[in-house]
Order: C-alpha cells, then structure tokens, then sequence
C-alpha cells in the first residue's frame, strides 16, 4: 500500500524530474513530448528502411538486400510512417497545444491519455520485436488478404502486424475520443466553436475520423486473425468467404486515414502562415469548413483504391467523381493559404519555409492525386512507382513538411529555445531539394511501367537512371534530417531564453511562460475573438473591435 | 484545489455523456461493419444457401431476459433518482442477475449451434459477432457490479448518480444490440 501511495503523490506532483516522474507522468504537456520523441525515433527507423530500399534500387539487379528482406523492409517503412511516425507526432502535438490554445489546465482525461501514449509505444516496439521472432510482417502496409492468410503468409511476422496494429487502433482511439471531449469540454470561457484554433479544429474533425474509420481496420485485421489462428473462413472464396472482403474494410479505414495523416498538418500550416504573415488566416470560416468537408467525404472514396479488382462501371463512377470533389474543400484550404500571404508583412523564418514548402508540395500530391481518380489513367498507373510518388508528395511534402513546421514553431514553447536558424534552413533546403529528386522521377517511372515493390529490376528499360537519382535524393533527404538532428542537440544546449512569445503569436499557447507550468495558465484567460493574444497586444487593433 | 481539477467553463454537457456517446458510436461502426461484411459475404454465389441455426427458442428466451434487464436498469436509475436507494440496489441486483443469465444460456446456445468457427464462412461470422456482443455483455456486467458496490456505499445521490446512467446506457446499447444481432443472424 505504501508503494501504491508513494505512486500516487508521485503522480500528483507532476512537476518533478527524473525518470519515475516521466514514466508515470498525466501531465499533457510531457505526455506530448514522449509521443513527440517516440514518434520522431520510429521516425528516424523508418527513414533508415528507406534508406536500405534506396540503395537497393540505385542499380539494376542490386543485391544488398536479399527479396526475402526487402519484403519485410517496405512493409515496416509503410506501416512505421503511417502508425508509428505521423500519427504519434499530430498526436504530441495535439497533447501538447491543444489544452494551451483552448486555455485548458490539461486533457480531460489526464490518465486515459497516458494509457494511450503508452499502449502506442509498446505496440510499435511489439511490432518491431517481430525481426527477433522469424521475420517482419512482409505483406506490405496493407497487408492484402487472402495474401495474407496463413497459407500463403505462413511466417508469424502477419500475427505481430495484426496484434501490433489492434494495439495502435487502441491507443488513437482512446487518444481521439479524449480529444474530442477535451475540445468540446474543456474550451475557455468565449472560446466559440467558430474562435477555435485551425489545429484544434483539423484535430477535431481527425479524431472524428479516426474514432469512425479504425473500427473497420479493426474488424479487418480482427477476421484475418480469427482465419489464421481459429480456421475461420472470412477470406477463403471455398469456404464461402470474399477475396475483395479485406480491400474493402481496410480501405474504409484506409481512405479516411490519409485524412487522419494530412489535417493536422494542414492544421499547422495553417496556424504557421498568419502568423508569418501577419494577417489573421484569409477565410476563417472556409477553411473550417473545407475541413469537415474533407472529413465528410473522405469516408465515401475508399472503393477507389480498388479501381482494378473489377467492380461494376457505375461504381467505378461514383467513386471517381466523388474523389474528384475532394478536390474542391482541399483547393479552398490552398487558396486560403495563398489568400493570407497575399500582401502580407511576410518573414521567412524557418517554420514558414516548411510551411510554404507544405503548400507547394501538397498541390503537386494533390493534383497527382486527380490523376489517379480517373479510372482509365488508374488503370494503367496502378501499383506503379506514380502512386508512390503520389502518396509520398502528400505525406511526405504534405504532413512531415507541416510537421516540421510545427517542430520549428513550437520547440521554443516546449524548451524555451529556439532552434537556430541557419541550421533550419540548411535543413529546408536540403529536405526540399532532396524530395524532389526522390519523388519527382517516380512520376516517370510510373509512366514507364515500373511497379511499386519490387525487389530488383533489370537493365534496359530506361528505369536505371531515375532510380540512381532518387537514391541520391534520399541520401540528401536524410542529410538534410542529420542537420536537424545536430540543430536540435546544439540548439538544446544554449541557454534558455525563454521567451513567452518568440514569433508574435495568435493564440493562447504564446500568452504563457515558455516551458509551460504544470498548471499552464495562472488564470484560465478569456477570449473574444479568433486571435485572442493578438487582440490583447493590440487592443486598439482587436479583431473584436472590427466586428462591432 | 488541486492542479488537475478544471473547472470548465464552456461545457454544456455532462463530460460521461459525451465520451459515452463517442465512444458507443465508434463500437456501432465495429459492428456494422461486421454486419455489412456478413450481408456482402451472403450475397456471394458460394454462399451456403441453408444454415443449422434453425431453432429458435432459445434466442427468442435470450431476447426476452435482455429486454427485461434493460427495463430493469431504467428502473434502477429512476429510483435512485427518486431518492429510493434501497429500491435502486434491488433493481440493479435483477439487472444484473439477468446479465449473467443472459451470459449462461449464451453459453449453452454457443456449445449447442451445431458449428463451429471454422465450419464455413457463416461459423465465422456467427461467433464473432455473438462473441463481441457477448464480450460487451460481460464488460456491461462488470459496469453494473461497480455501480451496484458504489451504490451500497452511498456514493450516489439524486443530484449525483451519472454512473448509474452511465451504466445503464450501456446497458440499453447492449440489448439494441442484441436485437440487431438476433435479427441478422437469426431470421435473415
């Protein structure tokens, strides 16, 4: 008992240092920080599988990985970035301002969301531990089955992947649920649905996906797993069960899930911009609205990863004109963007140059992304390398570019030091440069017949090359991530500064001290407009003011 | 006051509620995507055109002891908001003596449906469905026993009793449930 209490007063005083005091820590603000860290080390594994395919494919007939391995190594790079990097990092992110901009003292749910931070690293690390245990899962991020049944999957990597997966379900799901009510429970007094931040916002519409979409992963990898280990029929035609049955739950989750990736990214870039703008956020209200939109619609297009499995026309149709119209909210959001910097005080400060580099490379995914939607030029570019290059501008120029815009805004307020300037643009440039290379010639190999996954090539077809360029893109991408670590170890190491309000901020998180009390705010402040700390700086200027 | 207590101030609902709601809604997507499975799988031409769950006494008795617990969870609730505490206690006690009837001839109903998981699709189908809503039966059960220990303590009053509401939510999600399962496994 006296340990049990000792634990308690332990995690009651929250503010403490040392090991123990973050292991059981409740406090939002730390939570987001070790989701921020745990996410940025699978990060960094992740980035190194990639690495490993990269030098794989720089030549023809490549043998530095074995096909065996190769298999395991693109599985783990897809599932890793999606669950175990984007997620987690929107997530600390999350954690960390989404009480400080609703002027909240913490989550709603202090302990619910230390089990989810907890349950997500625990099912990466389970996952991962599948290397020890006779291979990785090797049946790619979406793990088709009946590819995936035990017949053809026989090696027990599929079981972690299944497990590891029902666990990372657990974790976001606790983690949105906790979000939402958080943003509906816990908002400042005058802070209105239609004053809240567009983080918390894009959040807010996330979470609704995640906690809409994951029960039908869950159903998904909960009937492979009954296949596999119980003998059930779910995925075998003879026995009356579907081969599409999996393509269909999955990518009911799968679609909203690209969602889930990108809006909370949006979510930064759009706080990141007016305020290197100074301007407030150009259409306010549309870019609310785009992204409930988007959310709305992201759960009718998932059929249209399937084009090529042989549904009926009229389905094909549907799917390719509704994914069309996913088009219109997204185009509002860039105009918007481009709206706020129009005749703007503009400062390229380091987030900026992300948050810029975000909207330029998210059109290009984007309008790659419109390609695809028509069913004729899927046709012939499925499972080619135009869908990785696709896939990869959204995610990697479309969340990692907001992402590390929002590691450069908020690392003062997390630290109380800013990350040093030179270095970050060194990063930018050498991040930037270095996708392109990657990814822009995945355009042409797509076009040339290159298919996603395979393990080696021949010479002669013109793919050698593209190939050789992309692998030195990615060595300057992952120079580019070097420089930030050694900005982030360097910058870690001066002294703090601790400013309250480094970049002229909008909103709560800037109007208190950097690094936050435990308690964030001495008095829970009162809003009136949608840039509350701007109008206290500038109370003639208040936004408020205009209105009447 | 301590640090952690937040006193919010723009919250017109009852925090329970809410996250209740999400959360039960993110349950019924689980389960209409089960069911929505299930529909696609028997539109299949493979599909096995007879199946041995033919009698039907037993899950009709089942239906039956569900909808009377979900009554009696209404009451217990009620009472406790009409300061009839006592009351409440024997309401809960019938709730939750029904529950673990209701678990008991489940029991009996899985080990005498003449299949099993790997017999077909349909095997499949029918004890993941009826496992997962039995599973929430077991964790509505679970949710009675707690409120019903905290009932006995004297933890709830009529200004203070959301738990019990709470539980008894789930209680009615549990038993809609049921009748959605009954429905589709049974007579479709």
């Amino acid at each position: 008992m006296t340990v049990l209490a000792q634990i308690s007063s332990k995690i009651r005083e929250g503010g403490q240092s040392g090991f123990l005091s973050w292991m059981m820590t409740i406090d939002h603000k730390r939570i987001g920080v070790l989701y921020l860290l745990s996410a940025a080390a699978f990060f960094m594994v992740g980035g190194f599988e990639a690495l490993l395919m990269r030098i794989q494919l720089a030549q023809p007939e490549n043998k530095f990985l074995s096909p065996d391995l190769y298999n395991q190594i693109f599985t783990m790079h897809g599932t890793t970035m999606i669950f175990l990097a984007v997620m987690p990092l929107s997530a600390g992110f999350a954690n960390y301002v989404i009480p400080l901009m609703l002027g909240a003292r913490d989550m709603v749910f202090p302990k619910l969301n230390a089990l989810s931070y907890w349950t997500f690293l625990f099912g990466g690390l389970f996952m991962y531990s599948s290397f020890f245990f006779g291979g990785a899962p090797n049946a790619g991020w979406f793990s088709y089955a009946p590819l995936t049944e035990k017949l053809y999957s026989p090696t027990q990597g599929m079981d972690f992947w299944i497990m590891g997966i029902l666990l990372l379900g657990f974790a976001t799901t606790i983690g949105s649920i906790n979000f939402i009510v958080t943003i509906i429970q816990l908002r400042a007094r005058g802070m209105t649905l239609t004053r809240l931040p567009v983080f918390v916002w894009t959040m807010f519409v996330t979470s609704f996906l995640a906690v809409f979409s994951l029960p039908s992963l869950t159903t998904a990898v909960l009937l492979l797993f009954l296949d596999r280990e119980l003998g059930a029929h779910f995925y075998n035609v003879a026995q009356g069960g579907s081969a599409l049955l999996w393509q269909h739950l999955f990518w009911f989750f799968g679609h909203p899930e690209v969602y889930i990736l990108i809006l909370p990214a949006m979510g930064i870039v759009s706080e990141v911009i007016p305020v290197f703008s100074g301007k407030p956020l150009f259409g306010y209200k549309a870019v609310v609205f785009s992204a409930i939109g988007i959310g709305f619609l992201g759960f009718t297009v998932w059929a249209h990863h399937m084009f090529a499995t042989g549904m009926p026309s009229t389905t094909l149709l549907f799917f390719a004109a509704d994914s069309f119209l996913i088009g219109v909210p997204t185009g509002v959001k860039i105009f918007s963007w481009l709206g706020t910097m129009w005749k703007g005080k503009l400062r390229f400060d380091t987030p900026m140059l992300f948050a810029v580099g975000f909207v330029a490379m998210f059109l290009i995914g984007g309008l790659d992304g419109i390609h695809l939607a028509v069913v004729p030029v899927d046709w012939q570019l499925t499972d080619t390398y135009y869908v990785v290059s696709h896939l990869h501008y959204v995610l990697f120029g479309g969340a990692i570019f907001g992402i590390v815009s929002g590691v450069y805004y908020w690392f003062p307020k997390i630290t109380g030091r800013r990350l040093q300037e030179g270095l970050g643009k060194w990063h930018f440039w050498l991040m930037f440069v270095g996708m392109n290379l990657v990814f822009m010639p995945m355009h042409i190999l797509g076009i040339q017949g290159m298919p996603r996954r395979i393990y080696t090539y021949g010479a002669g077809r013109g793919w050698e090359i593209w190939n050789f360029i992309e692998t030195v893109g990615a060595f300057i991408v992952a120079a580019g991530m070097l420089i930030f670590i050694i900005n982030f170890f360097v910058s870690l190491r001066k002294k703090a500064t601790n400013e309250t309000d480094p970049w002229d901020g909008y909103t709560l998180e800037w109007k208190t001290t950097s690094p936050p009390p435990a308690y964030n705010f001495e008095k829970i402040p009162t809003v009136r407009g949608l840039r509350p700390l701007w109008d206290e700086k500038h109370p003639e200027l208040a936004d408020w003011k205009a209105g009447e | 006051m301590s640090i952690l207590t937040n006193i919010p101030p723009m919250n017109k609902f009852s925090t329970g509620k809410v996250a209740l709601s999400i959360i039960l809604t993110s349950e019924s997507v689980f389960f209409a995507t089960m069911l929505v499975a299930y529909i696609a799988l028997r539109k299949q031409d493979s599909w096995p055109v007879e199946h041995t769950l033919a009698r039907l006494t037993i899950p009709i008795a089942n239906t039956a002891v569900l909808l009377f617990s979900a009554i009696s969870a209404w009451c217990g609730t009620v009472s406790i908001r009409d300061r009839k505490t006592s009351g409440s206690q024997g309401w809960q006690m019938l709730t939750l003596l029904l529950g673990l009837v209701f678990v008991t001839i489940q029991i009996y109903e899985f080990s005498h449906a003449g299949m099993r998981i790997n017999d077909q699709a349909f095997g499949g189908v029918f004890f993941t469905l009826m496992g997962f809503h039995g599973l929430h039966v077991l964790a509505g059960v679970v949710f009675l026993i707690i409120n019903l220990v905290r009932t006995r303590l004297g933890d709830f009053s009529p200004n203070r009793y959301e738990a019990v509401e709470l539980g008894t939510w789930f209680w009615y999600y549990v038993t809609a449930v049921w009748v959605v399962l009954f429905g589709a496994l049974y007579l479709l």
